[in-house]
């Protein structure tokens, strides 16, 4: 038995795809629907627009050989992906707007490619890649924030202002909060809940919206605390690198058959619900908040560093997967500094969203394991 | 005074340039030194072959321009390595400017007794060695081949011989490219001391711009939020030096400083208007602006002995290539030099450049407070902004000078070229109808692929066919 099976991935595949239906529905009358590819972009401050954030954290093969007729074949294979699905995938279609953060440069350069062959409005927020948080470093930010506050505004109709910013964050706060929980339940030994669970409780978390999504998570943690454990003791592990999404749940689903990975330090994991916006003034809480999320591309990224050492000691971690996607610069390069920091045991996998290497994946993956 | 004659305007082989070196006086060899000193070893006028001896071999390969003002710059620019560890011996602060590609070392050079150099530059070193043991120490540390050729600067460090170990690394990041940002990031473990600076995009701003000198329009709160970058540079400065700068130092540094960007842009003008001088030459110019190759002073002295040479032989329309050579402007500097002396044996000449380092170009405005100059300067940078910036500097250069075709230059993984080279090549194409090449440079090696060359070759045949 695969002891992560505590909820049905297709339950969460039924929820997603009524939700994107649902997002059609309401944008033929007249709502608008917000991309955004990564963690930094402030999504309290999309719906504060009255507009609909949508994360768009896709990859897929097919999607990235669409998207090398607007990239070159050594782009990043997520950006690569992204444009693909602008031109196949109906729900990025449907975006009014994108917003794309300066994280990398790939993702900083994405915006351009959007605009340019599909056509679709797509605001640029820039966000300083030092992550020490000098005051005219976030003030910086959230002047930044302001000029996306306008853009939003314009799309919209609507400029966020500070009640609505409130109330967005206090939504969003507690939708971090639950999934917080859910994520709690792995410290005990053989957890219910598997990795590809929570991503898969995360993503369709956050796209059914904070609301829906509290009853959403509230049966998955009845389930989880209802359901009893096995008994069997398997390898504690994290997980790290690239963005992982719905199309990487093979690579999990691989791992999770005989390990349990307790934890995380992904964008689409952990890290995107770890920390609350805080208190305060609306738009310099979230411009504190923003500004100091921890991530790979920042310089230095010495709270990344932090929060995998923090996780990988809360949870009891024995090893590391770490999946990088070709072409990701950030994390790639800092795979065997990690490992030296962290002192773990690490599988590196970097790959591409092709399917013919999956067999090789799974021999390394089982090697792995067994050392461990 | 000894006096040495320009033969005729040409380039010359390697083998070549030996012969005419012995034609070189011992009292002009004697008279270019750098730093200033009198001391045997400053002297630096020597011809390639010297610095093939000690591992640059690819220089065999290359065409040299035959005046003795460009060997005086090649001897200048090769003895580089030597001039950082001297720098050191002779008791100079020596500080590692990486990423922002010509901000941070006019600061830094203000400070009596600093050297600053790039370590970014030492991309080119694995090719001019036809060596990959740099590539091969970064991949040690993590980073692979699929990534930008700037990898090498993190196996210099990490080698600890190719330039001294840096008392403070000042790293700028930001809205850059990922692959320098990355090597930064690792390289950060050699440096006894680091400060980071931030790099910021260049925002769409509207009525409220500001314009740099030469039109790049920018807001002026990113320049304010740059000048408190650069303070931070300064204060560092001051606390590795102890010396309390005054705005008058401040300023004279921004002043030699665009003197050297006032004579780079007199041999833009010059070598890109008539072939008054070669694309090789002009490349390594044009990076002289990044950090004057250690010796602000003596690389002014050169550049001048250069602009003389390049004038006078404008004036005698005498030239070193071809004047009805196809003319090409050139995007993404090459790693391999080779490639340009490839292109120049075909018929062909760069009359324009986007080499990534358009701030390091841009003249200062000597009117303003010296670091918001500095920092106004900086925001005419190639990489800050979007590609359709990047593109319109392009067709800029294409209008002006008659342009018959662009060539792009890649980097396998290099980030910006992996996003952005489609983006550039189809504005080109579509606001000009300019035929663009776009191919990615091949790891070091003795000579070009067949495949590239067989490439470059039916492109320059198009080009001449459309005229």
């Amino acid at each position: 038995m695969v002891p992560s099976a505590t909820v049905d991935r297709q339950t969460f595949e039924v929820i997603r795809q009524e939700r994107v239906e649902e997002l059609m529905r309401v944008r033929a009358a007249g709502t608008k629907l917000v991309g955004y590819f990564c963690i930094f972009a402030p999504v309290e401050l999309i719906a504060a627009a009255g507009a609909i954030p949508v994360r768009l954290a896709r990859g897929g093969q097919a999607e990235r050989q669409a998207g090398e007729k607007y990239l070159r074949s050594d782009a990043c294979v997520f950006c690569s992906a992204c444009a693909g699905r602008f031109e196949t995938d109906p729900l990025y279609r449907q975006m009014d707007a994108v917003v794309a953060v300066n994280t990398c440069d790939m993702m900083r350069r994405l915006p351009e490619v959007i605009e340019h062959h599909f056509g679709i409005p797509a605001y640029r927020l820039y966000m300083p890649r030092t992550s020490e948080p000098l005051p005219h470093r976030v003030a910086e930010f959230r002047r930044q924030l302001e000029l996306l506050a306008d853009q939003l505004g314009a799309l919209t109709g609507k400029r966020p202002e500070a009640a609505g910013l409130s109330e967005a964050t206090a939504s969003y706060n507690r939708l971090r909060g639950l999934l917080r929980q859910a994520d709690e339940t792995r410290r005990v030994d053989n957890p219910l809940l598997s990795e590809s669970a929570l991503l898969d409780l995360a993503a369709t978390a956050w796209l059914v919206g904070p609301v829906p999504a509290e009853s959403l998570i509230d049966s998955v943690l009845r389930i989880v605390w209802a359901r009893p454990r096995p008994d069997a003791k398997r390898p504690r592990l994290m997980l790290g690198g690239s963005m992982l999404a719905e199309d990487d749940l093979w690579l999990l689903d691989l791992v999770e058959s005989k390990a349990d990975i307790v934890t995380d330090i992904l964008c689409t994991g952990t890290r995107w619900f770890s920390d609350d916006v805080g208190p305060g003034e609306p738009m310099a809480a979230l411009a504190q908040h923003y500004f100091g999320r921890a991530c790979m591309h920042r310089r230095p990224n010495d709270a990344l560093y932090e929060y995998a050492r923090r996780r990988a000691a809360s949870f009891r971690v024995q090893g590391m997967i770490y999946k990088t996607l070709l072409y990701c610069d950030a994390w790639n390069f800092e795979a065997r500094r990690l490992q030296e920091a962290l002192g773990l045991p690490m599988l590196h996998l970097d790959t591409d969203y092709a399917h013919e290497n999956r067999e090789q994946v799974r021999t390394r993956v089982e090697a792995f394991l067994e050392m461990i | 005074m000894a006096e040495f004659v320009d033969p005729k305007p040409a380039r010359v082989t390697f083998d070549e340039w030996l012969e005419l070196f012995e034609r070189v006086p011992d009292e002009l060899i004697e008279q270019y030194r750098y730093f200033g000193s009198s001391e045997p070893w400053s002297k630096y006028l020597f011809p390639p072959q010297t610095f093939a001896i000690y591992g640059a071999r690819h220089l065999r390969r290359l065409k040299f321009d035959n005046s003795l003002a460009a060997l005086r710059m090649w001897g200048f620019v090769q003895n580089e390595t030597e001039r950082l560890f001297r720098a050191r011996q002779t008791g100079r602060h020596v500080v590692a400017t990486m990423g922002d590609l010509g901000a941070v070392p006019v600061i830094v050079n203000s400070f009596p007794g600093c050297v600053a150099f790039y370590p970014d530059c030492i991309w080119w070193t694995p090719f001019t060695m036809e060596s990959k043991v740099l590539f091969d120490a970064a991949a040690d540390l993590g980073i692979g081949d699929a990534t930008c050729f700037s990898r090498a600067a993190l196996g210099a460090f990490a080698k600890h011989s190719y330039f001294p170990d840096p008392e403070l690394v000042i790293a700028s990041t930001g809205a850059s490219c990922d692959d320098y940002s990355g090597v930064e990031q690792l390289a950060a473990r050699f440096a006894a001391d680091v400060l980071w600076v931030e790099e910021p995009w260049r925002n769409e701003c509207g009525a409220a711009c500001g314009r740099t000198k030469s039109g790049v329009e920018y807001d002026p709160k990113t320049r304010d939020f740059l000048v408190v970058e650069y303070q931070r540079v300064v204060e560092r400065m001051e606390r590795l030096t102890g010396h309390h700068i005054t705005g008058d130092e401040l300023q004279s540094g921004v002043e030699r400083a665009n003197q050297v960007r006032k004579l780079v842009r007199r041999l833009r003008e010059l070598a890109y208007s008539q072939p008054v001088l070669g694309a090789l030459e002009m490349m390594v110019i044009e990076f002289g602006n990044l950090h004057y190759y250690s010796d602000m002073d003596e690389w002014t002295a050169v550049l001048e002995h250069i602009v003389g040479t390049a004038e006078r032989r404008a004036g005698a329309r005498e030239y070193v290539l071809d004047e009805r050579a196809l003319r090409l402007i050139w995007v993404t500097p090459p790693a391999d030099p080779l490639l340009l002396t490839y292109v120049e044996d075909r018929g062909a000449r760069v009359v324009g450049t986007e080499y990534v380092i358009n701030q390091a170009l841009e003249e200062m405005d000597e009117s303003k407070p010296p670091l918001d100059a500095i920092a106004e300067s900086f925001l005419a940078a190639s990489l800050i902004g979007t590609s359709r910036q990047r593109a319109d500097a392009v067709l800029d250069q294409a209008r002006a000078r008659g342009v018959e075709g662009v060539i792009i230059s890649n980097i396998l993984g290099g980030s910006h070229c992996a996003m952005e080279s489609r983006l550039i090549a189809d504005r080109v194409k579509a606001e000009v109808g300019l035929p663009v090449l776009e191919f990615d440079v091949a790891p070091p090696a003795r000579e070009i692929d067949r495949q590239l060359q067989t490439r470059i070759d039916a492109f320059l045949e198009v080009l001449r066919s459309r005229r």
